[in-house]
């Protein structure tokens, strides 16, 4: 019974550490406002309106309920009784911690003093929302009743899913049962019927070629961004995902396809102009070149140190960018403007167009990276991403096949490159810092290495959203980290993963007693 | 000798790589006599300025290169997040400098007289000890959350985690205190730009007390680092598990608590790093980190990776190449960074292993 108290109290601990992060970097404001915008009880912080302090108890509400729900372990047997101590014990801890920080802080900005100084996120607003437009003392009181309340609820809600799971076998069955008759075998049975899939097919294409008009000019913007981020990470799938080699200096491809297209068709610095289609061409050419420069000396390299020097090379291809060494040739920090536009029938393309010309490449990549996957050299990636030694012992080339994935990559982001130059008709180098490496990464780490869908669902996931949540846009790097690492932790395989061919049994468990953990101790 | 000749194998990839390398190499002696010897665009004076530029950023770099080279030592990984760990230890280190500067000192007559400048030493004796407990804490807590669930997964996966964890921190400090730069402010005793003065034929180089006192510092810290890995039983142990975790936990050694010290160990040395920077640059802010972070790794790749006096030796010629470095290419000094990475390339290509490192196994690599 005391075990899940302890428990109770560790989760208590934890929660009252991050709540009082979030309060630092101000972010139960923000949570409140996008609260506020799902209810629609909206007040801004910032016209001094009283913000509805029911929102802020709601996300008090939403956190005490999550701290609840993970007191308990899971397939733990534990009594009802020992249950809610251990929510009680988590809520109560955590409204004890956060009590106190907010009545330190309530106490302190009544003294005059400014938190702004050191803590910019911590503004007298925030600090007067956060104490309910009441005293520090009774706001305290409420951060402990409420915390306490929904970590109880959060406890007993947990154990009444648990309770609820037992069901689930049941449930699971009779699912499956249904699937079995009408679901999959009938729908895969209806597409192989050769008209229903070209039905299907020019359904969906009339789809897409409308949505861009319904959408408007912003979603086309940010689609079109996310189309961008679908090619690039199409590109860093074939090397990470497909032939596993941690690329981290990715966005130097990006770089040298949008500088080279920019400079060949922008007026100044060179004013070259050449053909369009040309120059996207040169630029993909140009990006494999690179590709080869960086690979051949590096591809021999593994692991750490490859993540490490193409993260180097990154850095260097934008440094050279912006100094003063390069500046003739690329017009230094201030970036080239005046991009060449493509035109349909003497007209520069509209939003539309560039929507319909990205979603064309993106199904092409898409199309071309499937065949890769499928193809003799697509096996080879694999037999490297899993075993380089073995793979060599078979008699793959693993050199030849590294560069070639790289040489495809670096293809992908120079066309990627070329498409974001002209659609912003700008570049400049601040536009590749190694965070596009690391978002590139993140979109095939989530959706998941090696996997179509997975990189689509990604850029969605990693580039739309964020969009579409522009408060929470500061934000957005950190949770990017934090998910990085959660991943990793709880579900490396990523959000779609790839489908991968099943071991026998015998085979799995041999794998497994090699993938766990080396040492015991 | 022979028998090693007859064993070179020459393919066209090695043959092209020993070209160019051979080409870059001659090249840079080329440069490095014309412009240290015919051309004379700097006095020695000038010189001595980039020498002494270069010691005591190479003594920064030794001392977060040491951190990767014992974590990499041990579990084989790129600890990406340890850059993030030094700069939180220089936010903590300012946080109490700011302290002391604020508060006055009690019973004294004059009312400007703050306890920094009062009692100099016992503050910046505090300053380092928060800042490298700061950056212990967040180390030990790094491993304990993003690397240790993740042991004998696939390398890739604690990588990926690193760069989380690296973003993670950078972005929090952002979110915490600000992006804008902040400014150490050092008590009077190690004011910046102040120092002795050296006359060099005409001109005198200052030897700032910042630098002398960073650089000090800095290898008093290496030798106590070098006392505790050779001389002390927890030392042994960190050998034994870097040698091999089997073996070690076999004979009672406690892995897990091995490589936890470890972390804490280097995030005392990021962290008094990270004070270092800040009372020597003056200037930081949350990104202060990355930087010095990949440089100390290149460092410590020069080294030799896993080797502690490979990492020292490594920070101090990164130091010195990358204040010289410009001078001696002749190139701009807002190169200087190109210079790290280039070396990190070279390095990769002919010798993996690093000046000191022995020979990697391939698992290793």
């Amino acid at each position: 019974m005391f075990s899940t108290v302890k428990d109770g109290l560790r989760t208590g601990l934890i929660t009252g550490i991050i709540f009082t992060f979030l309060v630092l970097i101000g972010f139960p404001s923000v949570a409140s406002n996008i609260i506020g915008d799902i209810l629609g009880n909206m007040d801004s912080l910032v016209e001094e309106a009283r913000m509805p302090a029911g929102n802020l108890v709601i996300f008090i509400g939403l956190i005490g309920f999550i701290a609840g729900l993970t007191v308990m372990k899971k397939n733990a047997d534990v009594s009802w009784l020992s249950i809610a101590l251990g929510g009680l014990a988590a809520g109560l801890l955590t409204g004890l911690f956060i009590g106190l920080v907010i009545y330190l802080i309530g106490t302190i900005d009544n003294n005059g003093v400014d938190f702004r100084t050191y803590l910019p996120n911590l503004g007298a607003d925030q600090i007067r929302y956060l104490l309910f437009y009441s005293t520090p003392l009774s706001a305290s009181q409420t951060y402990l009743l409420y915390f306490t309340i929904f970590g109880l609820v959060g406890a007993l809600a947990r154990k009444t899913l648990s309770e609820l799971s037992i069901y689930r076998d049941k449930i699971d069955k009779v699912m499956s049962a249904f699937k079995s008759q009408v679901g999959s075998s009938k729908i895969r049975g209806l597409l192989n019927n050769k008209l229903v899939l070209i039905g299907v097919i020019v359904l969906v294409g009339a789809g897409l070629y409308f949505l861009p008009y319904v959408w408007g000019s912003y979603w086309n913007y940010i689609m079109g961004t996310v189309a961008i981020y679908i090619l690039l990470g199409l590109g860093l799938n074939i090397i990470v995902g497909y032939s596993g080699q941690l690329v981290l200096g990715y966005v130097a491809f990006f770089a040298t396809g949008a500088y080279t297209f920019a400079l060949l068709t922008a007026p100044t610095p060179h004013d070259i102009g050449l053909n369009l289609w040309l120059a996207v061409g040169i630029s993909i050419l140009v990006s494999v070149l690179t590709g080869l420069l960086l690979g051949f000396p590096i591809l021999r390299l593994r692991g750490d140190y490859l993540a490490i020097v193409t993260l180097g090379f990154g850095e260097i291809v934008r440094i050279l960018i912006r100094s003063d060494l390069l500046t003739p040739l690329t017009n230094g920090p201030k970036g080239v403007t005046n991009v060449g536009q493509p035109t349909l029938g003497g007209r520069i393309f509209s939003d539309i167009n560039y929507m319909h010309l990205l979603m064309l490449l993106v199904l092409v990549g898409l199309f071309v990276a499937k065949r890769l996957k499928d193809s003799r050299t697509g096996r080879a990636w694999i037999a490297i991403r899993e075993d380089q030694t073995v793979a060599q012992a078979t008699g793959v080339d693993t050199y030849k096949y590294k560069i070639l994935a790289l040489l495809l990559g670096a293809a992908f982001a120079g066309l990627s490159g070329a498409l974001f130059a002209s659609r912003n008709q700008f570049t400049g180098p601040e536009d590749f810092t190694l965070m596009v490496s690391v978002n590139v990464l993140c979109i095939v780490i989530v959706g998941g290495m090696g996997s179509l869908p997975g990189v689509i669902l990604g850029a969605f996931v990693l580039k739309g959203v964020p969009e579409l949540l522009r408060e929470l846009a500061d934000y957005r790097l950190l949770v990017f980290g934090a998910l990085l690492v959660v991943m990793m932790i709880v579900r490396p395989e990523g959000l779609w993963p790839a489908r991968r061919k099943k071991f026998k049994e015998t085979n799995i468990r041999s794998v497994q007693v090699k993938n766990k953990p080396e040492v015991e101790v | 000798m022979l028998n090693k000749l007859k064993n070179l194998k020459i393919t066209w990839g090695s043959a092209l790589r020993y070209i160019v390398g051979s080409i870059v190499i001659i090249y840079l002696v080329v440069r490095v006599l014309q412009t240290a010897f015919r051309d004379g665009t700097y006095g020695p004076d000038t010189w001595l300025r980039f020498l002494i530029a270069g010691l005591v950023i190479g003594g920064i770099y030794a001392l977060i290169a040491i951190g990767y080279t014992l974590v990499y030592g041990i579990l084989f990984m790129i600890n990406f997040a340890h850059g993030e760990v030094m700069m939180l230890g220089a936010f903590a280190g300012y946080f109490v400098l700011e302290a002391f500067g604020s508060i006055s000192m009690p019973g004294s007559s004059d009312p400007n007289l703050s306890l920094l400048n009062a009692q100099p030493v016992l503050a910046l004796v505090i300053t380092f000890l928060v800042g490298a407990g700061v950056s212990a804490l967040v180390g030990y807590f790094l491993e304990k959350i993003a690397y240790r669930p993740l042991r004998g997964a696939p390398r890739l996966i604690p990588l990926i985690s690193a760069i989380g964890a690296s973003i993670f921190l950078q972005n929090a400090a952002q979110l915490l205190f600000g992006p804008q730069r902040r400014q150490y402010t050092n008590p009077d005793l190690l004011w910046r730009g102040t120092g002795w003065l050296i006359p060099v034929g005409e001109e005198t180089v200052m030897l700032t007390y910042t630098g002398a006192f960073s650089f000090i510092l800095s290898i008093l810290l290496m030798i106590g680092l070098l006392i505790l890995v050779k001389r002390t039983k927890l030392g042994k142990s960190m050998r034994a598990v870097a040698e091999s975790k089997q073996a070690a936990a076999l004979m009672g050694i406690d892995v897990d608590s091995v490589i936890s010290k470890t972390f804490v160990i280097s995030g005392i040395l990021a962290g008094a790093a990270g004070v270092m920077w800040g009372i020597h640059n003056g200037l930081f802010n949350h990104y202060v980190g990355f930087l010095p972070g990949i440089k100390a790794f290149t460092a410590a790749v020069l080294g030799g990776v896993g080797n502690i006096p490979g990492a020292m030796l490594g920070g101090m010629l990164l130091g010195l190449l990358e204040s010289l470095g410009p001078a001696i290419l002749g190139i701009d000094f807002q190169l200087k960074d190109v210079i790290a990475f280039t070396i990190l390339i070279l390095v990769l290509i002919f010798r993996p292993s690093g000046l000191l490192g022995e020979a990697l196994k391939e698992e290793k690599v």
